[in-house]
C-alpha cells in the first residue's frame, strides 16, 4: 500500500495526461468521423473515394505502427520536428493519429447512422424548400445523432483504452509513468492493478453517464 | 397553375411516365386516380421535382421546373406536399414541425411563424397539441398537422400522394374533411387517390392513368357514371 501512496501524485498526473489525450481524441474523432461521413454519401466521387481511402487505410493497419510510424518514422523522412518543434510534435502527430484512427471507426458509425434515417424525412424536408445542407442540419443529424449514441459511446470507451498506445512511442501518460514508477519501484503486481483499476473507474463512468444521456432522450422516445 | 407538356419519367430502362400533357387551372382541384404500379404517384413527384424528369416540360406556379436555371427549392416553397406516410419530422413537437419550414427556409421570426402555425393548428383541428411529438398522434391527427406545415409555407398549389392510404378506416374522414375545407377556399389541388367519394364530390375533373398515360379525364360525373374507355370501364368496375 505504502508503494501506492508514495507514487499516487505520479501516477494521477499520467492519468491526468490520459484524461487529456482521451478528450482530445474523442472531440477529435467525432468531427473528423462527421466530415469523412458527410464526403462518402456525397455527390462528388472524388470525395466518397477521399473517405474511402482514409476509413480503408486506418481501418486495416495497426494503431501502433500507424503510431510508430507517424511519430517516429515521419521525422526521418520530413523535417517535421524543426516545423513543429523537437516536443510538439511527437505529442501533436500522436494525438492526431490516436484521432484520425479512432475517426475512421466513427466515420463508419455516423454514415450507418445517417441513412438509418427513414428517407420520407429528407423528402418531406424537400418538399417544404429545405436545401440538402439544411434537411442534413435539421432533419436527418438530429435523428441520427440519437441512434448513433450507443455505438459512438462504445468508440469512446475504446479510444480512451487506446491512449495506453501512445506509450511506446514516448509520449507521457498513465501507462507511461505507470512504466516509471515501476522501474524505480518493482512493483509490477501493485502498479499494473491499480493502472487497471483507474481505466475501468474513467471507462465505467462515461458509460454510465452515457446510458443516463440515453436514458433521457429515450424518456420521449425519439 | 400547372402546365405539363409531354413528360416522359423512366427509372432505368423501364418507363413510367410515358407522355403526359396536362393543364391545371388555378382553384381547379384534380383527382388523380388508376391502378398500382399506373404512374400516377410518380407523376404527383415529378411536379415539385422529388423525381427527376427524363424529358418533358413542367410549370408550376409560375416557374419552369424543368428549367435548370430555376432554383427548386424556391419552387417548392409554393408547391406543398402530402405524404401517405405524413412524414411529420419525428424529432420535433407538432408547433415545429409546422414552424421549422417558415424558421429555416424562409427566414420566419419564431412569434410570427407560431402565431401562423397556431393558426393552421386550429383550422385543421388540432389546436392544444402543439407540444406533442408526432408519435403521441393518430395517424388521422399526423396527417391533418403533415396538411398544416405543407400550408405553413404559403404554397400556391397543395399535391396530395394517397393522403389517406395509411389510415385506418375510421380517420380517413377527418383528413379529407380538411381537404376539401381547402377545396372550397379556393386551393388549387392535385389529389393522388383510392377515394373515390372525395373525387365525385370535390374534384372538378378526374384524371384516369394507367400504363404510363392519361387514359381518360372529365368532370367526375362524366368518368364514373359515363366512363368512354374500357381500361377505364374495368378498373371502376372492380373499385366501386
Amino acid at each position: 500500500m505504502n508503494v501506492i501512496w508514495q507514487n499516487l501524485p505520479v501516477i494521477l498526473d499520467g492519468l491526468r495526461l490520459t484524461i487529456q489525450y482521451s478528450i482530445i481524441a474523442i472531440v477529435l474523432m467525432v468531427v473528423i468521423g462527421l466530415i469523412a461521413a458527410l464526403m462518402r454519401l456525397s455527390r462528388f466521387s472524388v470525395l466518397r473515394w477521399i473517405a474511402s481511402a482514409y476509413v480503408e487505410i486506418f481501418r486495416s493497419t495497426p494503431l501502433l505502427v500507424q503510431l510508430f510510424f507517424i511519430v517516429l518514422g515521419l521525422p526521418a523522412l520530413l523535417p517535421v520536428n524543426e516545423w513543429f518543434g523537437q516536443l510538439a510534435y511527437p505529442i501533436m502527430a500522436a494525438a492526431l493519429t490516436l484521432s484520425l484512427n479512432e475517426g475512421a471507426y466513427v466515420t463508419e458509425i455516423i454514415r450507418a447512422g445517417i441513412l438509418g434515417v427513414d428517407r420520407g424525412q429528407k423528402e418531406a424536408a424537400a418538399s417544404i424548400g429545405m436545401t440538402a445542407l439544411q434537411t442534413m442540419r435539421y432533419i436527418v443529424l438530429p435523428q441520427a445523432f440519437k441512434r448513433m449514441i450507443p455505438p459512438l459511446v462504445n468508440q469512446a470507451a475504446q479510444t480512451i483504452k487506446d491512449t495506453s498506445l501512445l506509450a511506446p512511442v514516448g509520449i507521457i501518460e498513465l501507462v507511461y509513468k505507470g512504466e516509471v514508477v515501476i522501474a524505480a519501484t518493482f512493483a509490477s503486481f501493485t502498479i499494473w492493478g491499480l493502472i487497471a483499476v483507474l481505466y475501468f473507474i474513467i471507462i465505467f463512468s462515461v458509460s454510465k453517464c452515457a446510458s443516463y444521456l440515453e436514458r433521457r432522450l429515450q424518456v420521449d422516445k425519439r | 397553375m400547372i402546365n405539363v407538356k409531354n413528360l416522359h419519367k423512366s427509372f432505368g430502362d423501364q418507363e413510367i411516365l410515358k407522355g403526359i400533357d396536362n393543364h391545371v387551372d388555378e382553384k381547379e382541384v384534380v383527382v388523380v386516380i388508376g391502378p398500382s404500379g399506373s404512374g400516377k404517384s410518380t407523376f404527383l413527384r415529378c411536379l415539385n421535382g422529388l423525381e427527376t424528369v427524363t424529358s418533358g416540360e413542367i410549370e408550376i406556379a409560375g416557374m419552369n421546373l424543368t428549367d435548370p436555371k430555376t432554383d427548386i427549392h424556391k419552387l417548392r416553397q409554393h408547391v406543398g406536399m402530402v405524404f401517405q406516410q405524413f412524414n411529420l419530422f419525428k424529432h420535433l413537437t407538432i408547433l415545429e414541425n409546422i414552424t421549422i419550414g417558415p424558421r429555416k427556409v424562409k427566414k420566419m421570426q419564431v412569434a410570427e411563424s407560431n402565431e401562423i402555425a397556431r393558426a393552421l393548428l386550429a383550422k385543421v383541428g388540432l389546436s392544444g397539441k402543439e407540444e406533442s411529438y408526432p408519435d403521441e398522434l393518430s395517424g388521422g391527427q399526423q396527417q391533418r398537422v403533415a396538411i398544416a406545415r405543407a400550408l405553413a409555407m404559403g404554397p400556391n398549389v397543395m399535391l396530395f400522394d394517397e393522403p389517406t392510404s395509411a389510415l385506418d378506416p375510421e380517420m380517413v374522414g377527418e383528413v379529407l374533411q380538411v381537404m376539401k375545407d381547402l377545396a372550397i377556399e379556393g386551393m388549387t389541388m392535385v389529389v393522388v387517390t383510392h377515394e373515390m367519394g372525395f373525387a365525385r364530390e370535390v374534384g372538378h375533373r378526374v384524371i384516369f392513368m394507367d400504363d404510363g398515360y392519361i387514359v381518360e379525364e372529365g368532370s367526375p360525373k362524366d368518368i364514373f357514371s359515363n366512363p368512354q374507355m374500357d381500361r377505364t370501364k374495368n378498373f371502376l368496375a372492380k373499385i366501386l
